[in-house]
């Protein structure tokens, strides 16, 4: 694969994950217990035995920056073999932020350069999904396409994604970026394989305009007047860009949608950047359809969720349809239901989190918010015996005064 | 490049009474409590006592052993003045030979320590579970302007014709030292820690060697006990010997009880996650809807459908559906079909056992073969065995690696082919 340079976009910064994203870019996003969102496109990358990547990462990167690591962990590492963080940077002539998913690659032609490779695979590192990227890289090499974009099938249609059409001869005949009535079921993975030369040259017109995104103004303008080949992905795909999108995801893995044994996903082990020496788990107690993480202790009863590594449920808790990220305390008798509680928090005994006012959608974020999701930030601290509503956003480290707080609130 | 001390690490003991725990792999390499191996506790140990010189005398099967220290990373022990180097056995102008035992594995190594110039030696044993803290034993050593300290712990008398005993007068100066006695005069047995002045060393392994002396606790520390000043540091905290099955299986069931002291997080014992991705490759553990688990560990990788009471599982661990773990150690990706029943049993890597397999069960009978080493109920299932579905097996049964078990097995017998692992005199610790 040494003649195929792969980018991955992982600078993204998006406001429908709420607090989630306050301290760490979407990619960075902890999922499925142990992973990161990023991990699934880097063990992708992997699995094709791709020399060498570059990641594109504006947005609160330093997170990420110690995720990657010297790559090690995808086997990115060697005399050959290398990852390297692509943050933006001020020089002679380009000296900007990243002004769009385009200007990002563009701004980084003199890497892409050094490795003179034919072909530059470009990835959106905040899917989930397990491909085999060979038959794409196969497809794109017959067809002799300028470009090759990837999509897939969806059964609900939303205005929120690309959409493509194609001749039977798997040619891209139109692409729309978010059309407010698509007209068709394939919607772009944000994945696609580009001529090096071909592109370059494309997005060196392109940093004249005002506008520089690969959905909104590259595909568009290429599908028009280049060859542009369509590449159909048949497997699992997910998309985590809402809280709501997030949530289902994750309880995807319950429901066996997805196997990440066979996936074979590979992570930092390096958890939270440091040796963690976690101790396996220690259970014992009712626990349903839940995945739980190294060194979590579990004494009280935990049905279909998914624990990071190190939670502590406490006797006679109880967490239901959750997600709790790693270290997080649930004291005695509290009782958490649909929650996402983000790291290092801790639930004061007794308290009731989640569940009731599933209705009442959130008054702040009211078009995000609404199916009766709870978000505890990162370094939450519930004092005991409070009760908390469905659709509520408590801030990280947010301060908790009153004993109850109404479905559809934001504390921060 | 200069240091105060350096750690010698002995981990070339056969274990031979670990019987087919021990066939593939050194005592110290054996897996315990789910993700560790033995080795880990005295590593960690070393490593938390920011000892940062370490040489690991291998000899007995070393291959898992030496892929499980890789760079000495995990323990962070790897860096431009930390590293952990593993020491086998070599050839060379003078010394050729195999370790012919503890003193003499350090002995054939001094070359290795010289190289650091360091003014304390620490020789510790790689296969006891405990958690201490080196530093402090090196303190008292210094305290005591001693030339040797060996460590010490109360063990019952009926157990201490294992050990090394020692007597100790009031200030800690060891007054009187028998070697496995029949009668012993103390109930301080040696743990196998020692720390010595290593110029006080180097010049007692010289004269050991003229001897013919090859062992620290049979010909060192009676030479130096002539002399010099040797002292017993006093150790109180848990600390295990697993050299035999029962042990062993008694150690790792202590992990589920609060009371034991048996504390690996506040141990802080690290391991290697990441050798061949046998911890760290794999997704967190998943409890299903029929899943039951009661005072268990579980390690990352298993997936469970089935009953798990007072158990240790490894990695990749599967039960399935019904199937019933009781009291027993599982270790990484073994598979337990449906409606099994497993009682105190130490079941092997990658092992198979059959839909309703019963394992464990019976009259308490010795086994025939070994009878020293099983007779307190406990079966062992080795790496790749298998045993068909609806076949019962009894209690202190061996199922020796590989062997396809397809008949009832009376408690008691074994199965397959039964050699010994290697055993010789050179380097048992």
């Amino acid at each position: 694969m040494n003649n195929i340079l792969a980018l991955v976009l992982a600078g993204g910064r998006v406001d429908e994950l709420l607090c989630l994203t306050e301290t760490r870019a979407k990619a960075a996003v902890p999922i499925f217990g142990i992973y990161r969102i990023i991990d699934f496109v880097l063990s992708n990358l992997m699995h094709l035995g791709i020399d060498n990547v570059g990641i594109l990462s504006q947005y609160r990167p330093h997170g990420l920056v110690r995720h990657i690591g010297t790559g090690e962990h995808w086997d990115f590492i060697g005399r050959k073999r290398g990852v390297r963080i692509l943050a933006p940077y001020s020089g002679l002539k380009g000296s900007d932020w990243y002004r769009g998913t385009a200007d990002a690659v563009y701004q980084n032609t003199a890497y892409i350069e050094e490795f003179m490779p034919e072909h530059i695979l470009v990835a959106a590192g905040d899917h989930i999904y397990r491909m085999d990227y060979i038959p794409l890289i196969n497809f794109h090499l017959e067809s002799k396409a300028d470009a090759t974009i990837c999509f897939t099938k969806i059964e609900k249609r939303s205005s929120r994604f690309g959409y493509g059409i194609i001749n039977n001869k798997k040619q891209l005949v139109r692409y729309l970026e978010k059309p407010s009535s698509p007209s068709s079921d394939l919607v772009s993975m944000t994945l696609y394989v580009f001529r090096t030369e071909f592109i370059l040259d494309v997005l060196k017109d392109n940093a004249a305009q005002p506008s520089h995104e690969f959905g909104r103004d590259i595909i568009p303008k290429i599908t028009k007047h280049n060859k542009v080949f369509a590449y159909v992905f048949q497997g699992y795909w997910a998309y985590a860009r809402t809280i709501e999108s997030y949530y289902t995801t994750n309880m995807d893995l319950l429901k066996h949608k997805i196997n990440l044994d066979k996936w074979q996903i590979r992570t930092n082990l390096l958890e939270r950047c440091t040796y963690r020496d976690r101790t396996p788990a220690y259970i014992n107690a009712e626990v349903t359809n839940s995945i739980i993480s190294d060194e979590c202790r579990i004494e009280g009863k935990v049905k279909n969720s998914i624990l990071s590594p190190g939670v502590h449920v406490a006797r006679g808790a109880e967490v239901t349809d959750s997600i709790i990220f790693h270290d997080v305390i649930i004291d005695p008798r509290a009782r958490l239901r649909k929650v996402i509680c983000d790291k290092d928090s801790r639930i004061g005994a007794q308290s009731v989190v989640g569940g009731f006012g599933k209705k009442t959608f959130s008054k702040q974020f009211d078009k995000l918010l609404g199916s009766g999701i709870t978000i505890l930030g990162k370094n939450s601290s519930i004092p005991k015996h409070t009760t908390i509503g469905a659709n509520t956003v408590i801030y990280p480290a947010a301060r908790i005064k009153t004993k109850y707080i109404q479905p559809g609130s934001t504390v921060s | 490049m200069k240091k105060d001390i350096v750690a010698m690490l002995l981990a070339g003991g056969v274990g031979s009474r670990l019987n087919i725990l021990a066939r593939e792999r050194a005592k110290p390499a054996i897996p315990f409590g789910g993700i560790y191996r033995i080795f880990d506790f005295t590593m960690s140990n070393i490593a938390n006592s920011n000892i940062d010189v370490v040489g690991v005398l291998t000899q007995y099967k070393p291959l898992s052993l030496m892929a499980h220290i890789e760079n000495g990373k995990p323990w962070d022990l790897f860096g431009r003045t930390r590293l952990v180097e593993i020491l086998p056995p070599k050839t060379g102008e003078e010394m050729s030979d195999w370790y012919k035992g503890t003193s003499d594995a350090v002995y054939q190594n001094l070359e290795f320590v010289e190289d650091f110039s360091p003014e304390l030696v620490l020789v510790v044993s790689g296969d006891h579970i405990y958690n201490m803290d080196y530093r402090r034993l090196v303190d008292f050593h210094l305290q005591q302007q001693a030339h040797a300290t060996v460590c010490l712990i109360k063990v019952p008398k009926k157990h201490s014709h294992h050990f090394g005993i020692a007597s100790i007068s009031s200030t800690g100066k060891i007054t009187a030292w028998e070697e496995k006695p029949s009668e012993p005069k103390s109930d301080l047995a040696s743990m196998g820690v020692y720390v010595f002045k290593k110029d006080v060393l180097v010049r007692t392994l010289q004269l050991a060697a003229q001897q013919g002396g090859i062992d620290f606790a049979k010909d060192v520390i009676p030479i130096l006990l002539k002399k010099k000043r040797v002292y017993g540091f006093v150790f109180t905290g848990y600390w295990r010997d697993v050299g035999t099955i029962h042990a062993y299986w008694q150690a790792n069931m202590d992990l589920l009880d609060r009371r034991s002291n048996l504390n690996l997080k506040a141990w802080q014992v690290k391991t290697n996650y990441s050798v061949k991705g046998e911890i760290g490759d794999r997704p967190s553990a998943y409890l299903s809807r029929t899943a039951k688990v009661h005072n268990s560990m579980i390690a990352r990788g298993c997936v469970i459908e089935g009953h798990i009471i007072n158990s240790i599982l490894s990695p990749g661990v599967r039960i399935h559906k019904n199937a019933k773990i009781i009291d027993s150690i599982i270790f990484h990706d073994s598979i337990v079909k449906s409606k099994a029943v497993i009682k105190k049993c130490i079941i092997d890597k990658a092992v198979r056992i059959g839909a309703s397999a019963v394992l464990g069960l019976g009259r308490v009978l010795p086994n025939k073969d070994f009878p020293e080493h099983l007779f307190t109920g406990i079966t062992v299932v080795g790496k790749k065995a298998s045993v068909q579905s609806n076949t019962n097996i009894g209690k202190n049964c061996i199922i020796t690696p590989g062997a396809k078990v397809k008949t009832h097995c009376a408690s008691g017998t074994t199965i397959g082919v039964k050699s010994r692992p290697w055993t010789t005199t050179g380097n048992r610790q």
